[in-house]
Parts: structure tokens; C-alpha cells; sequence
């Protein structure tokens, strides 16, 4: 699970009340991963562009120490950094690289977890925290 | 009634062609033939690849000619496109060596050889009902500004060429082809000619009406069981003469295919789409380097995979644990992607029936495609979280990881409209959805029976047929408006035009093709034979097992 997905994922129970992110990162195993020799600079450099509108910043930062990268990114995201092409290349590393392999995830309202095995979340619901009426 | 009315038919024919050909001399003119197969895509899928590149067809920027004889009804595998000799844009020129000096931009072929479809790009210098009104036009267009212009680019003595001469479902002896040759003369190219590889390869190309399998249409024996020659059995519908651009002719279509087939790959499932039906989707959904896809139904990848082909980055979510897991870790989908050196996909293990509550509430729009074949029940089944009774009891804490989730069936229609749903919540603006969806049924209103969104605006559906009533389509959508979240239930009130009806239309195939099939002659005696067959291998399978342990016993026993 890479942190880029992380920011986007959320407990999503009856009881959490839509309040369940951002998700606690318990780490047991992390890995980081080179991207293989396809990838290009460009592409990479255009992916990051694109997708910095919608993180969330300050919940990727807490992610990003709760995976070891401590004080790897700036508390605030200004205008100039996004301009700067080497803090991207930093951060496509940070968002992309970095994978959680085997790990817990949990909700901070109701302490609900969600379990990382072979870098695969789980959020599938048990039955009973399920909606029964069609939303 | 086919009696030896044969030559009235060619006559016929004969005058309905007597119409004049328009090549518009100031314009940059090309001709696009496609590969004779999924007829229905071909137009769906360069429209795409050219808007991608800020080519809008039919527009003044890029009209469509009509093609030479236009009454036939059939759907030809050429498209004349006609753009402003002027015309670039920030990803494109149509000036092939301007286009390969920068950087960003391309030219026309190297945009069209994403096609999957297209089997070739060719630079017009004529066109005509026959090769006679095509000598004319060249020789018109040779004279005129444009035509002297690139004429003399390519003429000089140190550009070796060739002349193709590529008659559609007919064969000419090499005598006649070289008659055709002869035709083109005039042009007097002053380079060597070269067999392997010239500098420029010029071609002639003879339609003839061909049938949707692609084998032409008219007989080479009359009623007299006499061969008729094959210049009156099967008269030209046009006749195009030109440069072609890019790569070359292709012969199946676009390059990829092959070496990505589906034969390679390491794991497969039943419902693994074929590569190429999963590029041209990628297609559909405008699916380049640098962007993000998802596939909600990720199943064991192979959607994602042509996505991740194109350079981009895909997510796949799926409520399977074990197909994400894969057989073994020699064979899932991380492995498919490490085989052709692309970067990991991100899996999460998911349902999509409540896609918005298990990603972040407020609507933020994070993919720009969403490419998927959602599970409709023919040989994967849907399921979404929940349980079959009323109330569940709550599992015990110390279970609850290793607790496998009941599952239900989720039905069809509600699939479709929580992929809607999710499409257009997610995806950024201009955004596209691309999706597969079977028909079993005869009457089927693209317009009517498809699932909508007020988000969303409908831009096509291709036709897949796979028996006379079985089939599926294709469908891509583009987000237009932004998500309300307020407004989700009048959203998904709006889904299905005509109600259950629609939904019924692509719902329970399983059932209506076991239905149909005991309708058929002879159902119950085939069934038998079946059954029969599939006990005497298992059968087989048992003894041999038994016969090699008894074996292995054996030599443990010495």
C-alpha cells in the first residue's frame, strides 16, 4: 500500500459517522521500491502534477513519519514548492515508493482496524457494521 | 432469384460510381485504413486518440471527406480525414520532420499508430472510382501548389522508393500489378527504387465491397461455373493513391498486441479481457503516460495492465481476496506487471456497492479514467458486502482478522449504478469512464437502455456480437458536471431511463443463455454426450493418478 492510496481511504462503518480518517498507520513491514527503469522522469514528473490537488496535506505528512519518514516533507505545502521540480521528484518518492507490505490500519474515532497483508488493505466490513438500508 | 443477371448488377454498379471524386487540392488530405474487425470500434476509438491530441473530428480542423462511391451502405475500412495545410496544435504537427525535432509534439501517424484498429496512415496524392480517375486527380494534385510542394520533397534522387500495389480481396498476376504501375509513371521519382526498407513507400490501394469478415462480396464464377477476370467480377469502389506515413502497414493492426498477449502471461483467469480489447479501451478512456486509472473490478488485472502500457498508474479494487492474492507469488497480478517491467499497481481489497464510504467523503476528484468489465454473472458472479439475513451477529474480537466476510449477491443494475455513482464522484473533471456491459436481446435503445448520469455525458457505445442475440458493448463516458453530494439520490433515482425494464435487459444472462440453449434441437442429447464425455475423463484422471502412486509406492518400497 503506497501512501498515496492511504490518503484516500477511511472507515467507512456506521459507528465511525463519516469522521474515520485519516487512518493510524501501525507499521510491521516496510518496503521501498525503486521504480523499474520504464518509468520516466516526465511521466512521473506529470503524474505528481496532477494529483497534488487533491491530497490531503497535513494527513499525508503524519502518514509519511508514522512510515519512518520522519520530517521528510514540509508541514505546509506553499505555492513555491509546487513549483519546484526537484520537490516533486522528492515527493513522487514519498507518495509512490514507499510501500507498507504487512501492517495495521486504524480508524482514529472508533479504533476499528484495518489489517495490510502483502501490501493489500482490507476494508471490507464485517456484516453487522454494513448499512442495511441502501444509501 | 440469381439467375445470370450478373453483368446487369456490374453494370448497375458501374453507373451509380460515374460521380466525381472531391480531393480538396489546398488541404492536407490522409487516408486511414483500418483493420477489417470490430467494425464498430474503429470510429470510437481514433475519435478518442484524436481529441486526446486536441483533434476534434468533424470539425473545420479536421473534416471527413466522403469516400469515393459513397452508396454503398457497408461500413468501409477507409476514412479520408482533410485538415488545414496550416494546422499544429501544443501536441501535435502535421509536418512529419517537425514534429519528430521537438519534444512534445507528434505528428499525425505517430498519433493514429496508437490505434489498435488502424492498419495504416497514408499522405493522399489522389483518389477516383477507378485507377484512371485516380491518375487524373494525381496529376491535378502534382500540379498544384500543395502537390508541388511536397511532391518535391520526396522526389529527389537520393530518396529510394517503392510503389505497393494492394488489391483488397482480389488477386492480380504480377504482370497486372505491374500495369497498375505503370499507370503512375508520370510522377517520375528520381531515387533508386528499393525493395527492403525505402525511404518512402508509395502505394495504390483498389477497394472492392467486402463483406463484415472481410472477404469481397462478389463471386469469381458466374452461373456457367466460368472464372469471370478479376477486373469485371470485382469492380473498384475507389481507388487511392498516396505516401505512407508512420511505421508502415501493419498487418493485424497495431504492433502491441502480440507482445502482450494474453498467451504470455504468467496469470489468467476466465474473465481476463484480451489484449486487445483492453488497449482499445485504454484507448476509449484516453489512457496516457503520466495519468492515474482504476479499475473498481480489477479481477486479475488485465485491463490495468494495457493502462500501465500506456504510462500510467493504476489502482484496482476488488471484494476478492483470492484473485487479488493471485495462485502463488509467481503467479498474481503483481507478477503479470513485473513480467513487462511496469511499476507495481496499487490493490485494495474493497466493495463497490459503498465506494463513497470507504474513500475519503468529500467527492475529491482523483482518476482521470476509470476502465473496467464489471462482473454481470455469466462466469463471475457480483457479490458486495453484507449479510443474506436480517441481523447479523456480530463477530467475536479475537476472530475478526481472520474472519472471510459474508457475502451477497449484488444485482446487476445496482452494480451499474454504483459505478456511475463512483465515476462521477472520482474522476477529475473531463474525466473518462470506460465499460463493458452484455445485451441478450434483440431490442436494445442505446439511447434508453443504458444506465445514466446527470454527471456524466454519454459519447459512444461499440457493439461487440458474439452470437445473433448475445453481445456486449463498450460504452465510454465523460464527466461534465461536478458531484453534489446533496443530490446523490436524485442521482441514482435517474440511473435507468425505463426502470427495471433496462436493467432487466442486461441482467440474469446466465439464465436467459441456459434458457435459449434448452431451446435448441437436440438440447438433451448433446447435454448427455457431454456428461459422458466429462465422467470418462475424470475417470481417466482418477486411474491415472492411482497407477502413478501405486508406481512411486513401488519404488519406495525397494
Amino acid at each position: 500500500m503506497r501512501l498515496l492510496t492511504h490518503n484516500t481511504l477511511r472507515n467507512n462503518s456506521q459507528a465511525a459517522k463519516g469522521e474515520g480518517f485519516p487512518l493510524k498507520i501501525t507499521a510491521t513491514e516496510i518496503r521501498v521500491e525503486e521504480a523499474p527503469v520504464l518509468a520516466e522522469d516526465e511521466q512521473q514528473l506529470s503524474f505528481v502534477k496532477g494529483i497534488l490537488g487533491m491530497l490531503d496535506w497535513s494527513a499525508l505528512v503524519v502518514a509519511a513519519s508514522e512510515m519512518g519518514l520522519d520530517k521528510a516533507l514540509p508541514p505546509i505545502l506553499t505555492e513555491d514548492l509546487t513549483k519546484d521540480e526537484d520537490f516533486l521528484r522528492a515527493l513522487f518518492h514519498v507518495l509512490m515508493n514507499v510501500h507498507l507490505v504487512n501492517g495495521v490500519l486504524t480508524c482514529p474515532v472508533t479504533g476499528r482496524e484495518f489489517p495490510v497483508m502483502d501490501g493489500i488493505p482490507n476494508m471490507i466490513l464485517e456484516e453487522e457494521e454494513c448499512e442495511t438500508i441502501r444509501i | 432469384d440469381s439467375t445470370c443477371n450478373f453483368e446487369e448488377r456490374v453494370l448497375a454498379n458501374v453507373t451509380t460510381r460515374i460521380m466525381t471524386c472531391y480531393l480538396p487540392i489546398d488541404r492536407y488530405n490522409i487516408l486511414v485504413e483500418f483493420a477489417v474487425k470490430h467494425m464498430d470500434f474503429q470510429r470510437a476509438e481514433l475519435e478518442s486518440v484524436l481529441d486526446l491530441y486536441g483533434i476534434k473530428l468533424h470539425s473545420p480542423d479536421c473534416q471527413i471527406l466522403p469516400l469515393p462511391s459513397p452508396t454503398t451502405e457497408r461500413t468501409r475500412p477507409f476514412l479520408m480525414l482533410s485538415f488545414p495545410c496550416e494546422l499544429k496544435g501544443p501536441r501535435f504537427h502535421l509536418e512529419e520532420e517537425e514534429a519528430t525535432n521537438s519534444n512534445e509534439q507528434e505528428s499525425i501517424a505517430s498519433i493514429l499508430s496508437r490505434c489498435i484498429l488502424v492498419r495504416s496512415v497514408i499522405e493522399l496524392w489522389g483518389i477516383g472510382t477507378t485507377i484512371e480517375d485516380c491518375v487524373d486527380c494525381s496529376k491535378q494534385w502534382k500540379e498544384s501548389c500543395l502537390g508541388k510542394e511536397i511532391f518535391g520533397k520526396h522526389s529527389d534522387s537520393s530518396k529510394s522508393w517503392k510503389l505497393t500495389i494492394h488489391t483488397l480481396g482480389s488477386t492480380f498476376t504480377r504482370q497486372e500489378q505491374n500495369d497498375m504501375r505503370l499507370n503512375f509513371k508520370f510522377f517520375d521519382f528520381k531515387g533508386p527504387v528499393k525493395m527492403k526498407e525505402p525511404t518512402s513507400e508509395y502505394i495504390m490501394i483498389r477497394e472492392v465491397e467486402l463483406s463484415s469478415l472481410g472477404s469481397a462480396v462478389y463471386p469469381r464464377q458466374d452461373c456457367s461455373k466460368k472464372t469471370i477476370p478479376e477486373n469485371e467480377a470485382r469492380p473498384p469502389l475507389a481507388v487511392y493513391f498516396g505516401r505512407i506515413l508512420g511505421q508502415g502497414r501493419a498487418t493485424k493492426g497495431r504492433g502491441d498486441v502480440e507482445r502482450y498477449s494474453l498467451k504470455k502471461r504468467n496469470y489468467l483467469g476466465p474473465t481476463s479481457m484480451d489484449a486487445e480489447l483492453s488497449f482499445i479501451m485504454s484507448n476509449l478512456g484516453q489512457v496516457e503516460k503520466g495519468k492515474y486509472v482504476m479499475d473498481p473490478f480489477v479481477g486479475t488485472g488485465s485491463i490495468l495492465l494495457s493502462c500501465a502500457i500506456r504510462g500510467a498508474y493504476c489502482i484496482g479494487t476488488d471484494i476478492d481476496i483470492r484473485v487479488l492474492r493471485g495462485r502463488n507469488e509467481h503467479e498474481n497480478i503483481r507478477s503479470n506487471f513485473a513480467q513487462f517491467g511496469l511499476p507495481r499497481p496499487e490493490l485494495v481489497r474493497s466493495d463497490n456497492a459503498m465506494y463513497n464510504r470507504h474513500y475519503r467523503r468529500s467527492a475529491v476528484p482523483l482518476y482521470d479514467s476509470i476502465v473496467t468489465d464489471p462482473p454481470y454473472g455469466i462466469r463471475a458472479g457480483a457479490r458486495r458486502s453484507g449479510s443474506r439475513s436480517e441481523n447479523p451477529k456480530p463477530v467475536v474480537e479475537e476472530w475478526r482478522h481472520n474472519h472471510i466476510a459474508q457475502t451477497k449477491p449484488y444485482a446487476v443494475e445496482d452494480v451499474m449504478a454504483d459505478l456511475l455513482d463512483m465515476a462521477a464522484r472520482t474522476l477529475v473533471m473531463g474525466g473518462r469512464l470506460v465499460y463493458v456491459i452484455p445485451s441478450f436481446s434483440a431490442e436494445f435503445s442505446v439511447e434508453n437502455d443504458l444506465p445514466q448520469h446527470t454527471c456524466l455525458e454519454f459519447i459512444h457505445s461499440c457493439y461487440q456480437p458474439f452470437s445473433p442475440e448475445l453481445g456486449r458493448r463498450i460504452v465510454t463516458m465523460k464527466k461534465m458536471k461536478a458531484y453534489e453530494e446533496t443530490r446523490q439520490n436524485e442521482y441514482l433515482a435517474v440511473v435507468w431511463k425505463n426502470g427495471a425494464e433496462s436493467a432487466e435487459k442486461c441482467a440474469n444472462i446466465r439464465d436467459k443463455l441456459l434458457e435459449a440453449a434448452k431451446k435448441k434441437p437436440r438440447y438433451e442429447e448433446k447435454l448427455a454426450i457431454r456428461k459422458e464425455k466429462r465422467k470418462k475423463t475424470k475417470d481417466a484422471k482418477k486411474r491415472a493418478k492411482l497407477e502413478h502412486n501405486s508406481d512411486s509406492n513401488i519404488d519406495k518400497n525397494q
